[in-house]
């Protein structure tokens, strides 16, 4: 069902924070401003043999464009993003300004705003160099004025992302030092500059080097890119501009995978779970932090109702009221009162009294003790942890005293236990606070930054009773054994790194989205990257999951252990650890005899699967993974369609 | 199913019950009612049927009973017959279980009622049976026949506990001075009986006192998964591996009782002034009614009056969102967004366990354990368990939990414990629930052009780290249980879930005393919000030293808001654009294409008062123009965003009249309509941006107090 029912109850703080301060929209818009130069579009040669053909810059640029458009659909729908092509020899802004030409060699491909379908069927089209697009990338014969590109993104962002908390216009360019020889187009630059930057708005600049020549920042570009951000006053120079971090070069793929590297990393605008909230170190001492939630499950956008009755399809937007059930006239929020079920009648609280019930004081993060790293189970764990890193707001020297502790627990290997509110009314939990490092990818780019982690514990209420099972320790011989098919299988590095996973159901969702909303044809195969790879298993531990096979079943005999009764599942190769004991442990021969699986072929292949009892069509389809509820002709369906797709 | 329950509760209501002694507050039937109240109101709390209580009056006024023809049984009334106690019984109990003005009636024979009752109620069946007396021992006490009682106690399986109002307790440290020599052989003879009938005998002090231990919820997991612990694709592999497994949780957040919203009823009186509640008070929960929510739909439409018009459901269809093209799915083809998954829990790989974040956990943690009454699950997952172990390895792995769900990423850690062996299981995070926000080194600190310092006001020097080493050293906590034995770890089975204990006793406490405020939390629930006391003693030292080496100053609330410095107001280059921005000619008006950028460089190079008031005016006005010129709320946002703007400036440069001004005179034109029309829509935005009058709070040098800028928001 849509978003009906949904229950809004006892929200949990992992709301991203509304900044009730602020009259400013939380929100964040992207413009490209994409430099279209002779030398941008010509193709950096692969320098890899196996691999002809080249990516100019520009086209690197559009590629990370739509990569970050598309990605953005999925993680910020309510965000806006455009892209401003300049030094193009045409121009476009805006219609009404008929044949007047306001901004000459600015040409406004993707308009600021939330991205549609269309646009991002566009965006690639541009991207992947169609003819139709190959005319717009056309660079101009005259130099463009710098001073007129940033004044017109001045405009976009004043009418199309008016009041939003975050603004940022990343200028992809292997220019330099656009204006060398006229010093007066180069203070009109800087002076359009400062207003974008009084406007709130932020250059983020992603520099190309070209061949034989490093992007030299110093030339220009340091007198366009400010110090701090304009609205987080927070983020230090370093992570502004990033003219420490080595720019984009080299041949076409590496250009743009090390260009993809870096706009990743700032794709996101860092917005605050928390902030301000006073680490109390002590009793009587404290400095501030803010939070941030760097781990959050992403979910797809739920469905909604879209209304058919026009032209175009049209969501519907759902609007709630609250009425009494007795004389159906609308409650103010004001007006409700909570109460609970008890003793078959309500026992109710005042709207006061339910916030002093749920009040327990202040936020804070007080520290209670340390313990050493190791008292924390792997078992203590209810949800994704919050991210804290110090801030000067409300005490001066919060930063030193944050590095100070946040280096010893990581060098004397402890954590803190913290009673943790984090906002206002927010259920308090006890905590571990831990110490994190900083990681960097091969490019230098910050992949998890340095800081403390807070992981809320479990109450004793939250701990469930461990089930009754059949201890049966496994003999070291067995281990042994297992021991080496684990050693095989090692994934890289012996780490799990996130970024090697994106979530297949969430990219499929949208992937299929995607396609209905341009009427594309259906994508065929998910690329799903979290099934195992079949082949390698076999090949690299097939061997010694064969010894371990045998092994197993000399032990049961040795024991004199049997298999469930009840499941007579006996699978094809020998591995099957339900096998019935006794069965021989045959080198690569298939063990069919009283096997389920043989016997529901057989009366597939005989067209009567539907003779099948129902606890075997039951157990088969519990077997591979099948739903096994409905009835028994729905059993039978899915039995049929299982070999029919085997076929 | 729990078990089904009959527990008759025996509560002395003797004139001395009603005395107050040893300088308590409260006499002793309210002390010992504290105990009884929260048993009952427990039970009441699980709404559970077969949770059957009765209730018992020693030493009433009255008598009331099966037996009350025997004069050995005068002087007890049933006051609650064996069944499920709702909110109309608990008032009646609450208005009838009062001190009486007689000390007759014999405690024995109270039992004997109690015993009868449960007989007869139970019959043959199985319950959990419970008699619980309370009491503080004055009363008489006819010892005969005890054998008999006894045997029938046992016989019939009856738990019995005897709770005492000052009744001696050496073990946990109560004794009586001056007792009455009657009340010392009550208590001897009472004691002997329970421990003869194998009960619970015990002192109120203690009763009273452990009420504030929460108690947990013991939940029986059901299994979340049965399947497959896969290595390999059985189906084309023959080397793959299946072990048979069940998942349950380990954890899972346990949560608080949930309210649902109601209104008082039209017309009703107000609840809760009905004074002390009488017998021909309404419940509380009478004079409610519920809230129903009703939802509508709404489409844009231009030419509608106010841009909206309603649509019915039954016209549209289900559909997603892809930016801000709208899709629709046909009912055929609901499910076509889903991955085709099917159930399993496939290893991916392995990793080294001291490679791994800990940080990285996801969820809540759940226990794989094999199959059960399978010996070949149980050794062959006992092996793999014993392998990761040995290897200091976790598995990484796919889990579907239930065909066509979407897969999870998992990880597997062997846990190994005396009596138990299963793998712990948690969620990993995917690609796309990591965020790169990015934060600067906190060991060193990287300046403009790229140098590399270690010493600076933003890291700690030598002193400071040092001090902190041996605070955070000194800070080791040993942390000790309730019964005061050393707790291994982290107190994580000591601590209980603030908020849902509270809601849990205040609506108990709530039940049985509507009139009372609600109380604070209980201690014990808030024993961890602060560090203990006799740690913080030994380290004060320590935390002296850190303090001074730390030098941390707070910044006043004044400055907070303040403009940044000006230096970090300049390009990287350090380049004085200011300078630049004074030769520009054309920026002496403020256009209104450009206004925010302008009218924050007009104030920062204003020299007088009056440039200040000029630059206002000018962006008045290119407000009410843009206000004007809005096609509905087409320009909403930008008017909000100058005003903010405005509005921050001034306060910065104190001048706070200035805009409070220009707000004042925009309020009156957009409430006489002059300003293209009704725009009452835009106001309310205002009221919600929170941009109205500047007052004291805000600006010291405002002369609007807090009440008159609340006052501002009204348009009456």
């Amino acid at each position: 069902m849509a978003d009906e029912g949904y229950n809004h109850e006892d929200e949990t703080y992992d709301e991203e924070e509304v900044d009730e301060t602020s009259f400013r929209a939380v929100k964040d818009a992207i413009l490209f401003a994409i430099d279209v130069s002779s030398s941008m579009l010509e193709p950096r040669p692969s320098e890899n043999p196996k691999k002809p053909g080249g990516v100019s810059p520009a086209s690197a640029a559009l590629k990370c464009a739509y990569h970050l458009m598309q990605q953005r659909i999925i993680s910020n729908p309510r965000d806006m993003i455009g892209v401003l092509l300049y030094g193009t020899e045409a121009s476009k802004f805006y219609d009404e300004d008929g044949d007047l030409v306001s901004y000459p060699h600015c040409y406004l491909f993707t308009d600021l705003d939330i991205p549609s379908a269309q646009e991002v069927k566009e965006l690639r089209g541009l991207a992947e160099d169609e003819e139709e697009a190959r005319k717009i990338l056309q660079p101009s014969k005259e130099p463009v004025s710098m001073a007129n590109v940033l004044f017109c993104a001045n405009q976009i962002f004043t009418s199309k992302a008016p009041n939003f908390l975050s603004r940022r216009l990343f200028i992809v360019t292997d220019e330099d030092n656009p204006h060398a020889d006229n010093k007066s187009l180069r203070s009109a630059a800087t002076v359009r500059a400062r207003d974008l930057y009084d406007l709130g708005v932020n250059i983020e600049l992603f520099p190309i080097s070209r061949p034989g020549h490093e992007f030299d920042t110093s030339k220009f570009y340091d007198d366009i890119i400010y110090k701090t951000s304009p609205t987080d006053g927070e983020a230090p120079a370093y992570l502004q501009p990033d003219t420490n971090e080595p720019t984009a070069k080299g041949d076409g793929i590496s250009l743009l995978n090390s260009l993809l590297s870096s706009i990743n990393s700032r794709s996101v605008p860092r917005r605050t779970l928390f902030s301000n909230v006073p680490l109390e170190i002590g009793p009587g001492f404290k400095i501030s932090v803010n939070g941030y939630l760097l781990l959050k499950r992403q979910e797809p956008a739920r469905s909604c109702y879209v209304w058919l009755g026009g032209e175009t399809p049209q969501i519907a937007k759902g609007v709630t009221t609250q009425m009494a059930d007795d004389t159906a006239q609308t409650v103010e929020k004001g007006d409700i009162r909570k109460a609970y079920k008890f003793g078959g009648e309500q026992v109710s609280f005042t709207t006061e009294e339910q916030q002093a019930l749920r009040s327990f004081g202040d936020p804070v993060i007080r520290i209670i003790g340390f313990k050493p790293l190791s008292a924390l189970p792997f078992w203590a764990n209810l949800k994704h942890p919050s991210f804290i890193y110090p801030s000067e707001e409300d005490y001066i020297g919060s930063t030193r005293v944050f590095s100070a502790l946040q280096q010893k627990l990581l060098k004397s290997q402890k954590l803190a236990l913290v009673w943790f509110i984090p906002r206002k009314n927010a259920s308090p939990v006890l905590a571990a606070m831990i110490a994190g490092e900083e990681k960097v990818d091969e490019n230098g780019v910050q992949k998890i930054p340095p800081g403390m982690w807070i992981i809320p514990l479990p109450f004793a209420d939250d701990v469930r009773q461990n089930p009754e099972t059949n201890r049966i320790e496994a003999p070291d011989s067995l281990i042994d054994l297992m021991r080496q098919v684990v050693q095989q299988l090692q994934l890289p590095k012996a780490v799990y790194d996130p970024q090697k996973y994106p979530n297949p159901s969430l990219q499929w969702h949208y992937r299929i989205l995607q396609a209905l909303a341009l009427d594309e044809d259906h994508p065929g195969e998910p690329e799903d990257k979290t099934i195992p790879k079949y082949r390698q298993i076999d090949k690299r531990a097939g061997e010694y999951v064969l010894a371990w096979a045998e092994e197993l079943d000399t032990q049961i005999k040795k024991l004199g252990l049997t298999a469930a009764t009840k499941t007579t599942l006996v699978k094809r190769g020998p591995k099957e650890s339900s096998e019935t004991a006794g069965s021989p442990p045959s080198k690569r021969v298939k063990v069919e005899s009283g096997n389920i699986d043989s016997e529901v072929k057989k009366s597939f292949e005989k067209g009567t699967v539907a003779k099948l009892t129902m606890p075997t069509l039951k157990e088969f389809l519990h077997a591979h993974g099948r739903s096994s509820a409905g009835k028994k002709a729905d059993l039978v369906d899915r039995v049929e369609q299982f070999f029919e797709q085997k076929l | 199913m729990a078990e089904k329950e009959a527990t008759v509760y025996i509560v002395d209501v003797g004139k001395s019950m009603g005395e107050r002694h040893h300088g308590r507050l409260v006499s002793d039937l309210e002390w010992g009612m504290q105990y009884v109240w929260d048993r009952i109101t427990t039970t009441v709390a699980t709404g559970r049927k077969t949770a059957t209580i009765g209730v018992v009056a020693l030493r009433s006024d009255d008598t009331l009973n099966e037996l009350a023809d025997e004069p050995s049984f005068a002087h007890i009334s049933v006051l609650q017959n064996l069944g499920q106690v709702l909110m109309p019984d608990l008032r009646k109990l609450r208005d009838s279980l009062k001190p009486s003005h007689t000390n007759k009636g014999d405690t024995i024979s109270a039992f004997v009622i109690a015993i009868q009752m449960i007989h007869a109620y139970c019959k043959k069946l199985k319950y959990k049976r419970e008699i619980v007396m309370v009491t503080n021992g004055n009363g008489f006490i006819n010892g005969e026949d005890l054998d008999h009682i006894k045997q029938k106690v046992k016989e019939d399986n009856i738990k019995l506990t005897v709770i005492g109002a000052d009744f001696d307790d050496p073990d946990y440290g109560v004794k009586e001075e001056d007792k009455d020599p009657r009340k010392a052989a009550n208590e001897r003879l009472l004691q002997q009986f329970v421990e003869d009938c194998d009960g619970a005998y015990g002192t109120l002090e203690q009763a009273v006192t452990e009420l504030e231990i929460p108690r947990v919820k013991i939940t029986k997991s059901m299994p979340s998964f049965k399947g497959f612990l896969q290595l390999g694709d059985a189906t084309k592999y023959e080397t793959a591996v299946r072990i048979p497994v069940e998942r349950y949780f380990r954890t899972y957040a346990a949560k608080p009782p949930s309210a649902s919203s109601f209104v008082l009823r039209s017309g009703g009186e107000q609840d809760g002034d009905s004074g002390t509640a009488t017998n021909q008070a309404p419940g509380e929960g009478d004079a409610l009614a519920a809230v129903r929510t009703s939802r509508t739909y709404q489409i844009t439409d231009e030419s509608a009056p106010g841009g909206k018009v309603d649509v019915e459901r039954d016209d549209l269809a289900k559909g997603y969102e892809y930016g801000r093209t709208a899709v629709h799915i046909s009912q055929t083809e609901e499910n076509i967004t889903n991955l085709e998954t099917f159930a399993g829990l496939e290893i991916l790989g392995f990793i080294a366990s001291e490679k791994y974040d800990r940080y990285l956990h996801m969820s809540n943690v759940n226990v794989i354990i094999p199959a059960r009454a399978d010996d070949n699950a149980s050794l062959a997952l006992s092996s793999f368990v014993h392998a990761l172990f040995e290897l200091s390895s976790f598995a990484v792995a796919r889990l579907v939990a239930k065909e066509n769900k979407p897969p999870l990423l998992v990880l597997l850690a062997p846990s190994i414990e005396p009596d138990f062996e299963c793998l712990l299981e948690v969620q990993l995070p995917f690609a796309e629930d990591l965020r790169s926000y990015r934060f600067p080194p906190l060991d060193k600190v990287v300046t403009v052009s790229g140098k590399v310092v270690t010493e600076h006001r933003n890291l700690p020097n030598d002193d400071l780290q040092k001090a902190m080493d041996q605070y955070v050293d000194s800070m080791e906590m040993d942390l000790k249980d309730d019964d005061g034995d050393l707790i291994e770890g982290l107190p994580i089975e000591h601590s209980f879930s603030p908020l849902l204990h509270r809601i849990e006793a205040a609506v108990r406490y709530r039940a049985i005393h509507p009139n009372e405020p609600v109380l604070e939390p209980a201690d014990r629930l808030t024993k961890f919000s602060h560090p203990d006391e006799e740690l913080v003693e030994k380290t004060k030292k320590e935390l002296e030293k850190l303090i001074a080496a730390a030098d941390v100053k707070k910044v006043p609330p004044k400055t907070k808001g303040r403009k940044r410095q000006r230096e970090t107001e300049k390009p990287l280059s350090g380049l004085d654009i200011d300078a630049l921005l004074k030769q520009e000619p054309k920026r002496a008006k403020i256009s209104a294409r450009n206004a925010i950028p302008e009218f924050k460089q007009v104030l920062s190079l204003a020299d007088t008062i009056e440039t200040i008031h000029d630059a206002v005016q000018q962006m008045g006005q290119i407000i009410e123009d843009q206000i004007k010129h809005s096609l509905g709320d087409a320009n909403y946002d930008r008017v909000i965003e100058n005003l903010g703007t405005v509005r921050e400036e001034l306060q910065d440069y104190e001048e706070p009249a200035a805009y409070n001004d220009l707000i004042r005179q925009l309020k009156e034109k957009i409430l006489s309509e002059s300003l293209g029309g009704d725009r009452r829509e835009l106001w309310w935005l205002i009221r919600k941006s929170k941009l109205g009058l500047i007052d004291k709070k805000a600006s010291e040098v405002s002369t609007v107090s807090e009440e008159e800028a609340s006052e501002f928001f009204s348009t009456s």
